[in-house]
């Protein structure tokens, strides 16, 4: 992360969004918009006095809500940039007037309540889509497992921020509900990957692993512990993977190949009632900690960045690659790529993997001054356009101009109006063709002549 | 004497490169199964299919033509 | 007068296991205007490509038509081979006749036959009206936009940036590092995630 916000080459646009792209490979324009973070990171050292002087406090997004942070706060200890901002929508001061705690104490006088968004315009030759994934919401599904009714049912990412030296518990896992060590913890794979009726048809491939990972850091971790983990396949493949889950087995993890259809509370535990498809017969399971590994789905937002800079989505809304094996990186739009899991489901090193790949292709569109051009563009006859102009109202690539060309007639020069072709912005649609209704504009490689030869021989 | 009664039509379809004439590959990397009578003239997009295209079709003798896009 | 070369490919079984080629090449290959017809196992194999280049020069081709898998896939490779051989890369067309005959009609090989011929027929008729192309160029900013500040967005950004080009990197949260940075150690190897 700090060799990003490092980079000389590299402008880092943090509470950031796209808001708009036109143009084509190689000349794309963006807008790109700031949000108001209130705090001045010019004249902000970071020395976190704000962050320990607010006096409200609201549950933290990066703790998935275990844990709280203040109104002026940053994520985590090694955020990038490591300076904070205010959260407009639970700060005292945006919704009484009153407080300002921070902006008094602040050293540098870093604080500007009255900032504002800001749009930025870039020009940019290339655009790599690195969206991510978001989580599937299995508490709207899955019944079964309580709907998120009970506090000790948790994903496999709120494990992640327990078991983090730098979350909330300082790497400790805990129960949610009344922060004592857990000693059974089922792990249920597959809640909503593979599972058509509920979720999502595909395999979030990651999810093996980190259950693996899970159960050998409850068994390292908690001493007297055990681990259960209900599955339906166990998926490896990938370089040192299956003796990573050959160890976690030999230290005691228990796989269960089976599918839970219960969970309910019974006392302090968590009662998990599930088959075991192996010996053929129903198993409970008295629980403390239950770890859900769910789906991987595209990121919030995903959709609509994908409609701004023109990129095709799958059934699911993961971002269509150009060749599910040839071109993998390459969308069908010149100029755009893609990286990591907003194409699809990827553990940590398919993601850099993919993401180098998409690099490659970058730098090798820019190891040229020049990009060829489809030629298969529209040409106006200059001689039939009646300078009506229909076309340009068609045109989707706002490619077509107006032109003034001098004539002669009867030995007089006369002015008009003729359309023209920008080929640059011209992408070869055809939909001036159409409406011209004085036949004037062509498609070449596509010509009126050459479909109609094309129709007449079909026919025959 | 009987009389042939099976109509096999010659289908015309223009499809656009960017997405049903993809589609229609796609139909055959998958091995998917539809008669042979359909034949596909392919466009750079739906919008470049200019109605006398399709008026020419059923001139010259088409009994059906499909424009997707 | 126009003079066609038209070339259709076997792809292994994948055509020629289904429809009859040679006698594909027999009916499209009356096609008015067409000087030379073939067919071969893989044309777009090396030596597929070698039979084109010497077609174009000893029978003095001026167009050509590939009848192979689907111009998505390989109407680039042909236009190149047409370039070496001198010819302008537009003077060329493909007939799709595995995408869209012999693998969507394995079940019906005289139809797919027929429809075959039609395929190339049509490809024919589109050759017989091309005209020689020219590519125009266009300028390239030298400068990507990233969209998204996980571990892949600072991947490609950094990489991007080693190679000596300015990267905008755009995240819409207050931080970079994304999911990758709420997770602890990573496996299979557990070292730390950040």
């Amino acid at each position: 992360m700090v060799a990003a916000a490092q980079h000389p080459n590299i402008k880092l646009m943090t509470y950031c969004e796209v808001t708009d792209v036109s143009g084509y490979i190689g000349n794309f324009e963006v807008t790109i918009k700031q949000k108001p973070r209130y705090v001045d990171h010019v004249k902000c050292t970071g020395c976190g006095t704000c962050t320990e002087k607010c006096p409200t406090k609201v549950p933290s997004e990066y703790d998935l809500g275990i844990g709280n942070r203040k109104c002026i706060y940053i994520d985590f200890p090694t955020a990038v940039p490591s300076k904070p901002l205010i959260d407009a929508e639970n700060c005292r001061y945006f919704k009484t007037g009153k407080c300002g705690v921070c902006k008094k104490i602040c050293p540098t006088g870093a604080i500007d309540f009255d900032q504002k968004e800001e749009f930025i315009q870039e020009k940019v030759g290339a655009i790599v889509m690195a969206t991510g994934f978001d989580l599937f919401n299995w508490d709207e599904a899955y019944g079964e497992y309580g709907y998120g009714r009970f506090k000790d049912v948790i994903t496999g990412l709120h494990f992640e921020r327990m078991s983090n030296a730098s979350g909330l518990t300082g790497g400790k896992i805990i129960r949610p509900s009344d922060g004592k060590e857990p000693k059974s913890v089922v792990f249920i794979k597959c809640v909503g990957s593979r599972d058509e009726a509920k979720g999502k048809e595909y395999c979030s491939r990651a999810c093996c692993m980190y259950t693996a990972k899970h159960a050998h850091q409850v068994i390292d971790k908690i001493e007297g512990s055990s681990a259960y983990i209900f599955y339906m396949d166990v998926r490896t493949p990938g370089k040192a993977y299956d003796e990573f889950y050959r160890r976690t087995v030999e230290e005691g993890a228990q796989y269960i190949r089976g599918r839970v259809s219960k969970i309910y509370q019974s006392g302090d535990k968590l009662i998990v009632m599930g088959a075991d498809t192996l010996l053929g017969r129903q198993v409970t399971v008295e629980a403390d900690l239950v770890v859900l590994a769910t789906a991987m789905i595209p990121s919030e937002g995903s959709d609509i960045i994908a409609q701004m800079v023109g990129c095709q989505t799958d059934k699911n809304g993961f971002y269509q690659e150009a060749h599910p094996k040839l071109r993998p990186v390459e969308t069908m739009t010149g100029g755009l790529f893609l990286a990591g899991a907003c194409q699809g489901p990827k553990d940590i090193p398919d993601t850099v993997s993919q993401a180098s790949g998409a690099a490659v292709k970058v730098v090798a569109m820019f190891s040229k001054d020049e990009l060829a051009a489809d030629p298969m563009i529209t040409e106006i006859n200059e001689n039939l356009c009646s300078g009506c102009l229909v076309c340009k109202g068609v045109c989707p690539y706002k490619a077509i101009e107006e032109k003034t060309i001098t004539e002669r007639i009867g030995g007089k020069p006369v002015e008009r109006v003729v359309a023209s072709v920008n080929t640059a912005l011209c992408q070869g649609c055809g939909n001036c063709t159409v409406a011209c209704r004085a036949g004037a504009a062509n498609l070449k490689g596509f010509t009126n002549q050459q479909v109609l030869a094309e129709v007449d021989t079909l026919c025959r | 004497m009987s009389i042939a009664t099976e109509f096999n039509p010659i289908i015309v379809g223009f499809n656009c490169n960017w997405c049903s004439y993809a589609g229609a590959d796609l139909a055959g990397v998958s091995r998917m199964k539809y008669p042979a009578n359909v034949r596909v003239i392919r466009v750079p997009c739906s919008g470049r299919v200019n109605p006398s295209f399709v008026l020419r079709a059923f001139q010259k003798g088409a009994d059906g033509v499909l424009v997707s896009g | 007068m126009k003079r066609i070369g038209l070339f259709v490919c076997w792809c292994g079984s994948n055509i020629g296991g289904v429809i009859d080629v040679p006698k594909v090449v027999q009916e499209a290959g009356n096609f008015p205007g067409v000087v030379y017809a073939t067919d071969y196992k893989y044309m777009c194999s090396e030596p597929g490509q070698d039979t084109i280049i010497k077609a174009i020069k000893e029978h003095n081709l001026d167009r050509v038509v590939v009848a192979s898998c689907t111009p998505r896939l390989h109407e680039p490779t042909f236009r190149k081979t047409i370039a070496k051989a001198g010819l302008n890369p537009y003077m060329f067309e493909m007939a799709n006749i595995r995408e869209q005959c012999t693998w969507v009609h394995s079940d019906d090989k005289e139809g797919a036959t027929k429809k075959a011929v039609a395929l190339i027929k049509r490809a024919l008729a589109k050759v017989s009206k091309v005209e020689p192309l020219f590519e125009s160029y266009i300028p390239i900013t030298k400068k990507a936009l990233v969209i998204g500040g996980g571990i892949a967005g600072m991947q490609v950004a950094i990489d991007i940036a080693d190679a000596g080009h300015q990267v905008i990197l755009v995240e819409r949260e207050p931080t970079i590092g994304g999911k990758m940075a709420m997770l602890d150690k990573t496996f299979p190897t557990l070292d730390c995630s950040a």
